[in-house]
């Protein structure tokens, strides 16, 4: 009788080694709530868990181990909280991290009998692929979408590892037509997420993954106009905080951009060409638009009320990456013992990715800006600084 | 995210006056032939019809941009029209052990408009060790009083019931109000009460169980339509039977991104578990002694252990005495599935008599997570739904489904061809809804 009545009638022997055994899981999300559930009723002795996210919104359709009050908290943390009371005999552990953070080394790898992989990218599953190879110790890798998911298990000398097979990449666009001709919304938020507004608030090389820069004729050509695009648009961004940005990024991407666009007369044979707006028209026309309109995002929005969420968000990221600067300015002092030319490039970019970088999460939570997420995942970066 | 009630532009018309008063409604849709009896099996599916304003919706408010932002992740997947639905099923779920956890959970978090749990038991001890809604300070009290206000927390959008009568107690009406029941971890006399229940108020019905490793989904919709949609073939669709359980009865078009799009809507006939339990396999599984072998061994001993349980009013004990009746009546039963007796080796008979009445956290999971997320596709009128036995074995991690039914026609002689494989013997796509 008792808690562990069903584990050794089913598991037999096997349940004391499960008992014994320590084990990690990286990842706590959809995947991750639902096998750390089962990993803490198994009763694994004791249990890591490795998350760097926090909690929103829409997890919580799935993700059963949070809810409303646990938005914008860290995920490995409510997620020990949560499992814990499913078993009080377990021991867990949370890490609010990256798994390829240096303090999670091969030697650290090496403390557990399983590695199971509950992750949502590729980036991190490769690393912890590697990482577990090297450790030697078995990784159970696992993914879902929609209806369908996969598991699979890895193990050092005795079956394929994840890298083997090549993976399909996430779906990338040609630039020409999020640029030009953009014939669905989905080109219009690519070009406006990982292009214009990384021009506007991130780096100026941060680059897109979603975008094709294979160098075909066409292509490369609008490279080179995005490369002088990058350059205007670093003009408009010296102005960021005074009272004609907003007007200064509107002129340049709905008037100037589009009636470049239209004076290419072959590209509007076939197609319907697009209309230039003017800012003075529409600022009067949105006069007295509520800004709250930003708020209800199920509704389709008016010219005017577009028009008047454009500024008030402009206005908002604006301030919001200034003041983020400020915070992140005071870097410690940079180490002279070593004053190698590459540790100083390496600390100089540093410093930008630390400084651009919160232009990104600024968006998101402001409690990023002091987590490593953003070193790491800016870690390409760190081989080609900025001139 | 309180405040804001925004209806999105696709909500249905809620108010107005229903045309009859017992659920049964004249469509005026001339698309989908909707019989009377089957429309008040499927309500839910009133507030898309134009032409009807159900009673049942009067007090429903749309659907509201917070639930949006909620469900966002799921409606990509199955579509606005689908979550409105399930949010106004009103779902019964019989038995509150490990599995019901589970399944309690998959449903709420979807967003399901009611649940009532239904157990008369106390938590023991024992519960602790699968189910995740009761911790130690609950041994003593009602399992499902105990769970209530952990599966609340899950998602206070849904109205959670509790119900602590014992099941056999209840009366065939009792059912009527609900959109779906689901029985779990009861036996087959229980089970074939609660079913021939539903089938007098035309109710969808699902029985699943496990023992440790092992477990299955039984399922009785009655008659239950649905829609698939898929790109527009060259070739027109015929409106025929597929299977000998299913047929497409109404197609319709939609452009979608220059692209058409044609949905078709299928109709799965079912048979009641008291049937199905005493059923052949379907021919093409038993007519090669290939697919002979395939048949899991679990199939045999899950129909001995329920008769165990009608002879002797209890599950198998190890006494020699107990050890022999089962054996003797997994045999009987092997054979009478016309199944070869090599497969229904001792190893597997040890296994399965081992795992018997335990419940494991790895297996509830996936069992309960692939019959909620049944009963998600059949509530929002999607998907091909499991016809009619699924059968889990999470020793061998294969889950096949067959259709068990009483009469088995010569599918040739029946039908004209071509015609698709009935959708038994496959494997089931792992659809936890995470």
């Amino acid at each position: 009788m008792g808690r562990d009545r069903f584990r050794r009638q089913s598991l037999g022997a096997l349940y004391s080694r499960i008992k014994q055994a320590r084990i990690l899981m990286v990842g706590a999300g959809g995947i991750g709530c639902e096998l750390l559930k089962n990993l803490v009723l198994t009763g694994f002795g004791e249990i890591h868990i490795v998350d760097l996210d926090t909690i929103d919104l829409s997890n919580l359709n799935r993700q059963f181990l949070f809810r409303q009050e646990h938005i914008k908290k860290s995920k490995a943390l409510v997620a020990k909280e949560s499992a814990a009371k499913f078993n009080p005999h377990v021991k867990l552990e949370a890490h609010h991290a990256n798994i390829k953070d240096p303090q999670f080394n091969i030697k650290w790898f090496q403390g557990f009998k399983i590695v199971f992989n509950a992750l949502d990218n590729l980036d991190a599953r490769r690393h912890v692929n590697k990482m577990c190879l090297a450790a030697d110790v078995p990784l159970i890798e696992s993914g879902t979408t929609g209806f369908n998911g996969q598991v699979q298990v890895i193990v050092n000398g005795k079956t394929e590892c994840y890298d083997c097979n090549t993976k399909e990449t996430p779906k990338t666009f040609p630039v020409c037509t999020i640029r030009s001709t953009p014939s669905q919304p989905i080109h219009c938020i690519m070009w406006a997420k990982s292009y214009l507004f990384t021009e506007m608030f991130g780096m100026s090389e941060d680059e897109a993954p979603e975008f094709d820069h294979s160098e075909d004729t066409e292509n490369a050509k609008e490279i080179e106009n995005l490369r002088k695009e990058s350059q205007a648009l670093n003009g408009i961004r010296q102005s960021m905080g005074s009272d004609d940005f907003a007007r200064k990024v509107f002129d340049k991407v709905f008037k100037d951009d589009i009636n470049r666009l239209r004076s290419m007369e072959e590209m509007w044979k076939i197609r319907k060409p697009p209309t230039a707006l003017e800012f003075d028209g529409l600022s009067k026309a949105a006069e007295g638009t509520s800004t709250s309109m930003a708020q209800q995002d199920q509704k389709v929005w008016t010219q005017e009320e577009n028009f008047a969420v454009f500024c008030d968000s402009l206005k908002r990221l604006s301030s919001r990456l200034q003041k983020s600067r400020l915070k992140t300015l005071k870097l410690p002092p940079l180490p002279c013992s070593h004053s190698t030319k590459m540790t100083r490039t390496l600390w100089t970019s540093l410093q930008q990715v630390r400084i651009f970088a919160p232009s990104h999460s600024a968006l998101k939570h402001d409690q990023n800006l002091t987590s490593n997420k953003w070193l790491a995942t800016s870690s390409p970066q760190l081989q080609r600084p900025t001139p | 995210m309180e405040t804001s009630n925004q209806p999105v532009a696709e909500a249905p018309v809620t108010n107005g006056t229903t045309s009859t008063s017992n659920g049964a409604v004249p469509i005026s849709n001339g698309a989908i032939d909707v019989s009377a009896q089957e429309f008040a099996q499927a309500p839910l599916s009133e507030q898309y019809d134009p032409g009807f304003q159900g009673q049942t919706q009067a007090q429903v408010q749309p659907i509201s941009a917070d639930e949006i932002a909620l469900y966002d992740r799921q409606i990509r997947l199955w579509g606005v029209k689908a979550q409105e639905k399930l949010r106004t099923a009103n779902v019964l779920l019989i038995k509150m052990r490990a599995l019901a956890n589970e399944i309690a959970k998959n449903l709420v978090l979807a967003g399901i408009g009611s649940l009532t749990v239904l157990d008369s038991s106390m938590v023991v001890e024992d519960d602790l060790g699968a189910q995740f809604f009761i911790s130690e300070e609950d041994i003593g009290k009602n399992r499902a009083e105990a769970a209530a206000p952990q599966i609340r927390k899950l998602n206070p959008r849904v109205a959670l019931q509790v119900d602590t009568e014992d099941i056999q107690f209840k009366q065939p009406d009792f059912y009527a109000p609900f959109d779906m029941i689901i029985a779990t971890d009861l036996d087959i006399a229980t089970l074939s009460i609660i079913n021939a229940s539903c089938r007098l108020c035309s109710r969808p019905f699902y029985a699943s169980g496990t023992h440790g490793f092992y477990g299955y989904v039984f399922a009785d919709l009655i008659q239950h339509d649905y829609v698939i949609e898929r790109e527009k073939s060259n070739r027109p669709t015929a409106l025929a039977p597929e299977t000998f359980t299913r047929s497409i009865v109404a197609t319709s078009t939609k452009k979608e991104n220059g692209k058409v799009i044609e949905m078709v809507t299928k109709r799965e006939m079912y048979s009641p578990m008291v049937l199905a339990n005493t059923s052949p396999l379907p021919a093409e599984q038993t007519n090669s002694r290939r697919r002979k072998l395939q048949v899991p061994p679990l199939l045999s001993c899950l129909r001995a252990l329920w008769e165990f349980y009608t002879i002797s009013g209890n599950i198998p004990s190890h006494s020699h005495a107990d050890l022999a009746l089962f054996t003797s009546l997994a045999t009987e039963k092997h054979k009478e599935l016309q199944l070869p007796t090599e497969t229904l080796r001792s190893d597997f008979l040890r296994s399965f008599l081992q795992n018997i009445g335990s419940e494991i956290a790895p297996i509830t999971a996936f069992l309960g997570g692939q019959l909620a997320q049944d009963v998600i596709n059949v509530l929002g009128q999607r998907e091909q739904p499991i016809q009619n036995f699924l059968l889990f074995d999470g020793e061998e991690f294969k889950g096949p489904v067959y259709a068990l039914h009483p009469i088995f026609p010569d599918m040739d002689s029946n039908l004209n061809p071509p015609v698709a494989a009935p959708a038994v013997g496959a494997e089931m796509a792992m659809a936890m809804p995470v």
